[in-house]
């Protein structure tokens, strides 16, 4: 009976092992290893590729348009994230504020993240910030904010603060469930005995809300990191040729692997591309290691 | 006192109720601008009068028959279906053991599966195009399909896990007495028990196969016969703007939002509770 139910368990869990070995671990050996050596051709069998060293990644940090890549990435992380996170938050607050119709301005709220990102960013370049017919020109007109209204929001110079608007209202949906779920973990006899202390809203929200969902901002932190880490397809769409304004190490590694779109690099180079993997996913691993130390201490039990 | 009171609460709720109206007027105003401008055509547009001519259905004819829309929108289909049922028959029954059973390494597999959906999809692609170069898998939407169930397993594994350990013990055990063996009382009771989790988890995966865009780029992009709707639509789109079909494109951008738009108008419940893993309320 024992043997039987051994037998049952790996049967069962064999699929999902198998699809993990050959579609995640297989892949991360083979492309650490991969990014320690120099590889041209994406075919090219392990045979012809020879060994360099962190090569590479010394490679990676001398080109210019990586750096730039990864100050890019940087500034979607940090103002993005800040962007997201405080509408977020406002609009779980909001939602959680005995409003009418939560259900309802719940799904208005999350809408835009069913939407294919590639349909939502023509939504924005040909639409909202179009100069001609635009919604940001003919509102901000009629409501005679003439420096909104003068910006040419596709110009290459406001390029990258408009694609990081658009990406920011796709994403601001999804955390905002994820801190409304948390809000709604919090009993509300706690609300109820501040009240009775005399606590304003303002109070509630800073001293009870805030810090109760501590462990949410941790959970949120490390998705946006993962989220921008892989941010490719906005950089696409905003710019069709790889430029300094929106190159992302997404879009650098697939310049550089299969070359396909024109602009930025010549070079092909599997071995950097790689790389760029390998640092990305040490970017993921670093952010986590980093919260775990500092969200730990402090647990709360409710 | 009291009346001053209550009307002060109604008060306070005005800039709420204000944001959130902003954001729905924003979105009507743009889907909504989007939907008559692909009714008008690209001269109306541009002299910013839309649908002055009436309706121009012509638009998504154009792009349906001309612009090879049919197929993307086949292919997408069958890649997303197919997927979603492939990941459920590998997902499901490992999330009941891993949800059910005691074994030993049962938490180091969980946090393995866990721990992968963060990895970056850069760390991962470029073996996995080499080894697909190397079997003549490029430019197949079968390849596109084995990578969207890969890559949608862990997560749906997690939420499967914990919507498994719900369901009450009590059932497979009077499967076992009544000489069921495991496996059977997996697929004749526990499974159908878990129905509502697994197809939220679906809804929620369908979405995310629908609307992917970067390995459809890279692993089916070859040709008109296996590219996706996303991948399509960008083509198309890049096409339009140097043939200055403005009202196709639109059209483009409605074709590729509705089918979702639909999913969601009558599931969003569903989807919401797919995106924070709790069980689903009424």
């Amino acid at each position: 009976m024992k043997k039987q139910n051994k037998l049952f368990i790996i049967l069962f869990l064999a699929p999902s092992i198998f699809v993990f070995v050959v579609t995640f671990l297989y892949p991360i050996v083979r492309t650490s290893l991969m990014s320690l050596f120099d590889v041209s051709s994406i075919s090219d069998p392990v045979s012809k590729w020879s060994f360099s060293g962190l090569n590479n990644y010394i490679e990676l940090f001398r080109s210019e348009l990586f750096c730039q890549s990864l100050v890019n990435l940087g500034k979607i992380w940090l103002y993005g994230g800040i962007i997201t996170m405080t509408f977020a938050l406002l609009y779980a607050v909001i939602l959680n504020s005995g409003i009418r119709g939560k259900k309802f301005w719940r799904s208005v709220i999350y809408l835009p993240n069913i939407i294919s990102s590639v349909a939502l960013a023509n939504m924005w370049l040909q639409y909202v910030y179009n100069g001609q017919y635009g919604l940001f020109k003919k509102v901000f007109s009629a409501l005679h904010i003439e420096f909104l209204a003068r910006i040419n929001w596709t110009d290459v110079n406001v390029l990258f603060t408009s694609m990081l608007i658009a990406y920011c209202f796709g994403c601001i949906g999804y955390f905002m469930l994820i801190v409304l779920a948390g809000i709604e973990r919090i009993p509300t006899d706690i609300y109820e005995s501040a009240t009775l202390d005399g606590a304003t809203a303002w109070d509630k929200f800073w001293k009870i809300t805030f810090p109760l969902i501590r462990n949410v901002f941790r959970t949120c932190i490390m998705l946006w990191t993962v989220t921008s880490v892989n941010f490719f397809v906005w950089a696409r769409m905003f710019s069709r040729d790889t430029s300094p304004r929106t190159v992302t190490p997404v879009v650098y590694m697939y310049d550089l692997v299969f070359g396909l779109s024109s602009g930025g690099i010549s070079e092909r180079s599997v071995g950097r591309g790689t790389a760029v993997g390998v640092l990305m996913t040490l970017i993921v691993l670093v952010v986590s290691l980093l919260l775990n130390k500092f969200f730990k201490e402090k647990e709360f039990e409710y | 006192m009291k009346k001053k009171k209550r009307s002060r609460i109604h008060f306070s709720k005005i800039p709420s109720y204000f944001m959130l109206i902003l954001w729905l007027a924003f979105l009507v105003a743009t889907v909504g601008w989007i939907l008559l401008a692909s009714l008008s055509t690209t001269a109306e547009i541009f002299k910013g009068q839309v649908m002055h001519s009436g309706f121009h259905f012509e638009n998504y004819v154009k792009v349906w028959v001309n612009n090879n829309v049919s197929r993307y929108f086949l292919n997408s289909l069958v890649t997303t279906l197919t997927a979603c049922t492939a990941v459920i028959l590998i997902a499901a029954p490992a999330a009941y053991v891993l949800g059910r059973k005691h074994f030993r390494g049962r938490m180091t597999l969980s946090n393995t599966f866990l721990v992968s959906m963060s990895v970056p999809a850069v760390m991962i692609v470029i073996p996995i195009f080499s080894v697909c170069a190397k079997l003549g898998l490029i430019g197949n939407i079968w390849t596109l399909v084995i990578l969207y169930i890969a890559v949608n397993v862990p997560y749906t594994v997690y939420f499967l896990t914990c919507f498994f350990s719900t369901v009450p013990g009590s059932l497979e055990e009077a499967a076992m007495i009544d000489g069921c063996t495991p496996p059977k009382a997996f697929w004749k009771i526990i499974l159908p028990m878990a129905q509502p989790g697994i197809i939220t988890v679906t809804i929620f995966n369908f979405m995310s196969i629908w609307n992917e865009y970067f390995m459809a780029l890279i692993f089916a992009n070859s040709s008109d016969n296996t590219r996706t709707l996303s991948v399509g639509l960008q083509n198309m789109i890049n096409a339009m703007k140097y043939s200055g079909d403005w009202a196709g494109l639109f059209a483009a951008v409605i074709i590729v939002f509705l089918p979702t738009f639909i999913l969601y108008l009558f599931l969003s419940n569903r989807i919401i509770a797919g995106v924070t893993g709790g069980a689903v309320k009424g």
